[in-house]
């Protein structure tokens, strides 16, 4: 009887101390994702002066004819993907190289996160001018290399402009995954890798079997954390190329700030909201998955 | 303080200005202050971007309780912000005399279902401005059609006096489409019709119009670049030396005339290119004023309005900054041109001024039609299959939300 008493003391304490948590993560989640499910069942436009009118699924049956937000899904998970694998390899190898110990190891360190630090809009008019087909300073290389004559158009070629924005992207947040991952192979001791040479295994197979397995956590802390900021991108696209050429670089983030902010168009807007939502919950929950699976077969097979 | 004290207060009344314009009211502000003990105006200074002021104002205006009580619009604003009903009617306080010194097409900007929602203050357009010492080497007259401003560049680029005939915006922005307006207008076509909501953007009008736009990178006449140009790109381009013909507006005079300008005095307007039958068109552009429907002191505001409606102080204000006015007499006002000698040249391009489709969901369809324009001009769509595209979407959202 008193056992039992302790325990539901226990459980109640427990209910407090996550209660402020709890009022936290409903107000600042769950009540806007309801509210604009709720706002999507409605038509809230300029052709209803702006006043909310009851249709249903309308805008959803809109929704899969729009073919501006099937491009625009497109061009987030193309960037997305590409950006984060590149910067996964790069992080990965920058990581390996500031772990060793070397001269002016501590200024290195602190110069590699610089590009990280700048603001985005501000790096990206940098990288608009970098890419400027008459004044911009790769075309001068290329040039200078010898290898074209002609000045290429980078922003005003739809795969090229993609190029451009991924490598800008690439130069800004490689250096979170440099860090994250840094962080996580100074927690693996020097003993396993000294074990595993021992036991006659190249810095190869230890990478794969000690620093890779060990340094799961990490790799997936940052690739799930940049996998969200790089589908929401939005300043640097604005800045670069506003969504062109022909909508080719459009994100899903800049369809909808136009939908609510410039359209006006709030219900359409909000069933843009919660559909993206959705997908990108669907999204992470599979690649959560796959990547648990993959680990526990690493860990499995030893 | 007593009640009495307090009623004798000034009204405020506030607009929200860009910055750099917002120095160029300063002094009217306050001297209008000083004429109008009972009111006190205020500007608010507002970021440079115009998109950005735009949406200082959409954000008070969602939020009801504006802190502007006066409107300081674009032309392309007024039809959404009055179908939001954000703005008052000015119809109860304007009468028919007040609106004659102005063109109809200025009007009609800032009008929807009839009423006028916008006093007009400034106006733009876009116009093609050439190099006049290259004409004279070869001995060619100005391009007044598609046919010879292609003929002329392509004459001085063989005889090597200049890289690149005509540059224009052809970025994926807003000034895309206001620069299509004008090709279009030049080939007879059009983009929406305000009243029947009829679209002819699939119409064989509008895919020469596009066709002529493609053309000119096809053969080199504008480099392959220019399809990612806006204003300040191709202003820079002439400037330097290396082009032609450009489309630009009005700002460009002024710079291009410039001491640090390589071509200043070598240069000079007119109105845009059209084909041989027809008139050219300028996009018309330009700001004005209205008045928020929650602003407390509506009457204060039309105070204001009237005060930048007298042709004195609109005379001192474009004298001082060479803005380009709205009201017709000033072109041709001597002390104007005096300082402005191509004022009146000016007013012909202005005198042919077209509107952006003067309807609510503007921005939207403007954006339909950058996307597909964008396509075509890129070589990724044919000019048929993309305007065809967009005209399509044009009417779906036309049906969505009418």
């Amino acid at each position: 009887m008193k056992t039992k008493t302790i325990a539901q003391r226990e459980q109640f304490t427990g209910w407090l101390l996550i209660a402020p948590a709890f009022i936290l993560l409903i107000l600042v989640f769950v009540y806007p994702i309801l509210r604009a499910f709720l706002l999507s069942l409605y038509t809230e436009n300029l052709g209803t002066q702006l006043q909310p009118v009851f249709s249903g699924f309308n805008n959803y049956q809109r929704l899969l004819g729009d073919g501006r937000f099937w491009q625009s899904l497109w061009n987030t998970s193309v960037f997305t993907l590409i950006a984060i694998t590149i910067e996964l390899a790069i992080g990965m190898s920058i990581a390996l190289v500031l772990n060793q110990s070397f001269r002016g190891r501590g200024f290195v360190r602190t110069a590699a996160l610089i590009p990280w630090a700048l603001p985005t809009a501000v790096m990206g008019l940098g990288w608009a001018w970098i890419f400027n087909g008459q004044y911009g300073v790769v075309n001068d290389l290329i040039q200078r290399l010898g290898f074209m004559g002609e000045n290429i158009t980078w922003l005003g070629d739809p795969t090229r402009a993609m190029f451009a924005l991924i490598v800008a992207d690439v130069w800004k947040t490689t250096p979170f995954f440099a860090i994250i991952l840094l962080a996580g192979l100074q927690s693996i001791s020097q003993d396993l890798y000294e074990a595993h040479s021992i036991d006659g295994a190249t810095p190869l197979q230890s990478f794969r079997q000690i620093t890779i397995p060990l340094l799961m956590p990490q790799i997936i802390i940052a690739l799930l954390f940049r996998f969200a900021q790089a589908f929401g991108i939005f300043d640097l696209v604005q800045v670069m190329t506003g969504g062109g050429p022909a909508g080719s670089t459009e994100m899903v983030s800049i369809y909808i700030y136009a939908t609510v902010r410039r359209y006006l168009d709030f219900g359409y807007g909000a069933a843009l909201v919660v559909v993206t939502f959705l997908l990108l919950i669907l999204a992470v929950a599979i690649a959560a998955f796959v990547l648990s699976k993959s680990r526990v077969n690493v860990v499995g097979g030893k | 303080m007593s009640w009495a004290a307090f009623s004798q207060q000034p009204v405020t009344v506030r607009y929200l200005v860009q910055a750099a314009e917002a120095r160029d009211f300063q002094p009217y502000v306050e001297a209008f202050n000083q004429k109008h003990p009972k009111i006190n105006l205020e500007i608010v200074t507002g970021p440079v971007n115009t998109n950005l002021v735009e949406d200082l104002y959409t954000s008070a205006f969602l939020l009801g309780d504006s802190p502007y009580d006066l409107v300081y619009m674009d032309i392309v604003w007024v039809q959404k912000f009055a179908a939001a009903g954000w703005l008052r009617d000015l119809s109860t306080w304007v009468n028919s005399d007040q609106l004659k010194p102005y063109l109809e097409s200025v009007i009609q900007g800032g009008s929807y279902n009839g009423k006028l929602y916008r006093m007009p203050f400034n106006t733009d357009g876009g116009m093609l401005y050439y190099r006049t010492d290259l004409l004279n080497k070869i001995g060619a007259n100005p391009p007044e059609t598609f046919q010879d401003l292609i003929q002329i560049s392509k004459t001085l680029q063989q005889q090597d006096l200049i890289p690149w005939g005509y540059v224009w915006q052809g970025k994926q922005y807003e000034g895309l489409s206001a620069m299509f307006v004008e090709i279009l207008e030049g080939y007879g076509g059009f983009w929406i019709n305000p009243d029947t909501q009829a679209v002819g953007l699939d119409k064989p009008e509008a895919i020469q119009a596009v066709e002529f736009l493609r053309q000119t990178i096809t053969e080199g006449i504008s480099p392959e670049d220019v399809t990612t140009y806006s204003e300040e790109e191709t202003r820079l381009l002439f400037q330097s030396g290396q082009v032609a013909f450009l489309r630009n507006w009005p700002y460009v005079y002024a710079l291009a005339s410039d001491s640090e300008s390589q071509i200043a005095g070598q240069f000079a307007i007119k109105p845009m290119l059209h084909i041989p039958s027809l008139n050219s068109g300028a996009c018309l552009g330009g700001w004005g004023f209205g008045i928020s429907k929650s602003s407390p002191h509506p009457e204060a505001a039309w105070e204001v309005i009237q005060y930048f409606n007298q042709v004195d102080v609109q005379r001192q204000f474009f004298l001082k900054t060479g803005y380009i006015p709205a009201r017709e007499a000033l072109f041709t006002d001597a002390e104007l041109v005096a300082k402005y000698p191509h004022f009146p040249s000016l007013f012909n391009v202005i005198e042919n001024a077209v509107l952006r489709p003067p309807i609510p969901q503007y921005a939207q369809a403007s954006d339909i039609l950058q996307r597909y324009l964008s396509a075509a001009l890129t070589g990724k769509k044919t000019p048929q299959t993309a305007m065809k595209a967009a005209a399509q979407e044009t009417r779906t959202l036309l049906e969505i939300q009418s």
